[in-house]
């Protein structure tokens, strides 16, 4: 039996720290990792907790995080609580086996710490490594502070492992931004947090001797398209609610408040900025700003990514008069990834809204006050004017010639 | 019969089962005596797969056992150390069985051969320095 | 450790052992992983957890509506075969702790089943992982020199002069120039703790020494032979005579190795037979039987001579 850690009310933890105590509260039953940049300090955490007797599951150094994430899939296949971390290049290595885990519908949790995607080689924060993986079928839960970190991991478990759900689940947070930058966490003792999340609830396990059980069968044309229908059907069916019982849960017992789709000044906004990670909270600081000016500028920030929630992000956005998408990730050759899920999700609806993407902070490149200002100012313009007075698609907080398209 | 199923009828992760219910005591009953699930390939035959079939004079075997270990189709029905008949199921003729079958109590003949009178018609070994290990 | 270990002391014992490898199968009729394969499974009445790489076998037993797997069993990839067994022991260990295994009496045998494209090439940093870290699993290469499944392109485990789709003979080549792999000697230098080439027309040698693989704590590395009708071109029925030239002629000699050092032969043919022999019972060598190639052949028997002679002096030296 593990030792219990006591933990303040309030403690101090950057977001990877965050994450390390979460694993530890929920129990987990095997973690098959490796190390990357700046992920490593949750597999350093918990080697820590294992260490010292916080933690009594099993603790697999994986040569690769392909194969930690290989072990994973046995692991939870075998059947047990399962959970992982890695970024970038470590993530990109993976992504074969996290569409096997999404298929396979295995409940694995992996904390990925987002960093940028090589070339060039980079180890800071942005958003390539998230939408790399976009289409392999995990749910995916977006986090903005260590706060968020620490809560979202919870979640995580809870909503993945249900047995309506049975989907892997990833919860990302900014590379560095959020996983080294320490902040205020209010904590769940050990009891409280193990209770939310639950015990687990073994299905398809292979370690039930007596109900031997064939995983990751072959399907082939007869075979594959309905089995990926399937998936397809629980993310866009199963999780979304599931997801609203955890925040709701984590609501009475915490006064925490989460929500799919976070709206902050959105009631009456003329313009609105929607984006992910630490940069949400960036933008919040301006649209408070420009609100004491008059200026009805809201933010939305993407909470669940996978599954996309089209319709409460539609609704969120309906009356707005001028949106902003901004994707930290390069799209090399098209619009970003932000802009058409949004465009997808006003398309067919009665918006009049001008829709703009912008690209910003890859590597780590900040996001700043200013930078947002500007991005606002832009909203204006196309607010105004009821059409597209700025380009499409432009590239904020870059060096050099402006550069922007369509 | 399973084409017919939707995506709805399947189990998540193409998962499949090989037996019906608990397979507490797998090893300690025989396979006729097995509830095997219709997703068990026991269950199917791929009897189309051959164009030739062995056939076992049983007073010729010496009970040795080879055919029994080399098939690689379990299709060689072997009970209590004694060969029994062979599982035209799951033979896919391959005649691994017929060259490793030191006497002549295991021959291969056309698919379309009948059993009764090739039995009747047995051929005489031929030069036995040729057959078995 | 417990260990249910089945009657192998003559083949009519044997003939007694469980079955949890079903037919109806894909695999191509005389298929030599399915000889591999029971002679596996059917050498222990203890639970198993089983696990394959992407390849023949895979493919050929685990295709939906199908499975010919009696016992719980795992396909991620091509690579991970491996990792899938060592996470399914790892999950065991730490639920065994926990103490919520559902039959905490009984521990099954964790066994990977890969081919030599899984083992040597693709999936080879997954299995030294798994051996570095010491899981208590089995690791059974079913090497048949080629990557089968996918119309038998080259591995690191086909041989020189072998013609294999991506590395054909012709008028201008004798088809594979590199020498095979030594998976043995890699496995073993993991000090693992027992490693053995296994044959399975010599089935009391290999069913021995998968019992004794079963038998110890770590990880445990096979490599069987697996001659393949389709890929090595010879008649379906002639599987287990060609599997006999391979172990008459020492092409493919049977040893053991035990943490990592001490090496015992553990068959030694009363009459050993031309490498000619072999490789002349196989389409695949076919183009060596030419005045242009036919100096690979005395080649061959240089070296299967030189690792016979390596073998025996190992086995005297025990280091």
């Amino acid at each position: 039996m593990a030792n219990i850690f006591e933990l303040q009310d309030i403690e101090v933890w950057d977001g990877n720290m965050a994450a390390s105590h979460a694993l530890r509260q929920a129990q987990v039953d095997v973690v098959a990792a490796y190390p990357i940049t700046p992920s490593t300090p949750i597999v350093e955490s918990y080697s820590n907790f294992l260490a010292n007797d916080y933690v009594d599951g099993e603790y697999v150094m994986a040569e690769s995080e392909h194969g930690a994430m290989s072990c994973c899939i046995g692991a939870s296949a075998a059947g047990g609580r399962v959970a992982t971390a890695t970024s970038s290049q470590g993530y990109a290595l993976m992504v074969e086996t996290l569409y096997s885990a999404g298929g396979m519908r295995l409940p694995i949790v992996l904390n990925v710490v987002n960093r940028a995607l090589a070339a060039p080689l980079n180890v800071n924060g942005d958003h390539s490594d998230m939408y790399l993986g976009r289409d392999s079928g995990w749910i995916q839960i977006d986090c903005y502070n260590p706060q968020e970190a620490y809560d979202m991991n919870l979640v995580a478990f809870r909503v993945a492992e249900d047995h309506d759900v049975r989907l892997p689940a990833m919860v990302h947070q900014d590379g560095f931004m959020t996983s080294h930058t320490a902040q205020k966490v209010k904590t769940l003792t050990d009891d409280v947090a193990y209770k939310f999340v639950g015990e687990f609830n073994p299905m398809n396990d292979m370690l039930d001797l007596d109900n031997p059980v064939t995983h990751g069968a072959q399907t082939e044309e007869d075979w594959h398209f309905e089995h990926k229908a399937l998936q397809h059907h629980a993310l866009m069916t199963n999780v979304i609610p599931k997801i609203q019982e955890a925040f709701d849960e984590l609501k009475i017992i915490s006064g925490r408040e989460y929500n799919l789709v976070e709206k902050y000044n959105m009631d009456d906004a003329d313009l609105a900025i929607v984006c992910m990670g630490s940069s949400v909270e960036t933008a919040i600081e301006v649209s408070n700003e420009l609100r004491e000016q008059g200026i009805k500028a809201g933010v939305v920030g993407i909470r669940v990514f996978r599954p996309f929630p089209l319709e409460q992000i539609a609704e969120a956005l309906i009356d707005v008069k001028a949106i902003a998408a901004l994707d930290r990730s390069s799209p090399n050759g098209t619009v970003g990834a932000l802009y058409n899920e949004l465009a997808g999700a006003l398309f067919n609806s009665s918006t009049k809204a001008i829709l703009t993407g912008y690209v910003y902070g890859l590597g780590g490149r900040d996001l700043t006050k200013v930078n947002i200002h500007t991005i606002y100012r832009d909203l204006g313009k196309n607010a105004q004017n009821g059409q597209l007075m700025t380009p499409l698609q432009q590239f904020t907080g870059l060096r050099g010639p402006k550069l922007s398209f369509f | 019969m399973m084409l017919e199923n939707g995506w709805n009828t399947f189990e998540i992760g193409s998962v499949l089962r090989p037996f019906e219910g608990s397979a507490i005591d797998v090893v300690e009953k025989l396979p006729e005596d097995r509830l095997y699930s219709p997703a068990n390939s026991f269950s199917i035959s791929v009897a189309d797969w051959r164009i030739e079939k062995p056939l076992l004079k049983l007073d010729e075997c010496i009970h040795c056992q080879f055919c029994w270990i080399y098939c690689p189709d379990m299709s060689i029905i072997s009970r209590d150390k004694k060969m029994e008949s062979i599982d035209y199921e799951h033979c896919k003729g391959c005649g691994i069985c017929v060259e490793v079958c030191p006497t002549n109590a295991l021959l291969m003949f056309p698919e379309q051969t009948d059993e009764a009178e090739a039995l009747a018609n047995w051929p005489e070994p031929e030069n036995s320095a040729m057959k078995g290990m | 450790m417990s260990q249910i270990k089945v009657k192998t002391k003559n083949l009519k014992n044997f003939s007694t052992s469980a079955e949890r490898f079903e037919g109806s199968n894909l695999l191509c009729p005389g298929c030599a992983h399915s000889i591999i394969v029971r002679e596996v499974l059917n050498a222990t009445d203890d639970n198993l957890i089983l696990a394959a790489s992407t390849g023949c076998l895979e493919v050929c037993t685990a295709v939906y509506p199908h499975t010919s797997w009696d016992a719980s069993w795992i396909h991620i990839g091509f690579e991970n075969g491996s990792s899938a067994v060592a996470g399914a022991e790892a999950m065991h260990k730490a639920l065994k702790k926990k103490g919520r295994l559902k039959q905490p009496e009984r521990t099954p045998k964790f066994v990977a089943f890969g081919g030599d494209g899984a083992t040597y090439d693709i999936g080879f940093q997954w299995i030294s992982g798994c051996f570095e870290r010491g899981h208590d699993m089995m690791y059974v290469c079913l090497d048949n020199e080629v990557y089968a499944n996918t119309g038998g392109q080259r591995s690191s485990s086909t041989p020189i002069g072998a013609s294999a789709s991506t590395s054909p003979a012709g008028s201008n080549s004798y088809g594979e120039k590199k020498n095979k792999k030594d998976i043995m000697a890699i496995m073993a230098a993991h000090g693992a703790p027992y490693v053995a080439q296994v044959a399975p027309n010599k089935w009391k040698d290999m069913v021995g020494k998968i019992q004794k693989g079963f038998a110890t704590e770590g990880p445990v590395f096979i490599n069987a032979m697996s001659a393949c009708t389709t890929e090595w071109k010879f008649a379906p029925e002639d599987t287990i005579a060609v599997s006999d030239l391979a172990t008459e002629s020492l092409v493919f000699p049977l040893y053991e190795i035990i943490d990592g050092t001490e090496l015992n032969i553990t068959y030694r043919p009363k009459n050993i037979i031309p490498v000619r022999d072999y490789l002349g019972a196989q389409g695949r060598f076919k183009h060596l039987f030419t005045k242009q190639y036919e100096h690979i052949i005395d080649e061959w028997q240089t070296r299967v001579d030189a690792k016979w002679e390596y073998l025996q002096r190992r086995e005297e030296v025990r280091i």
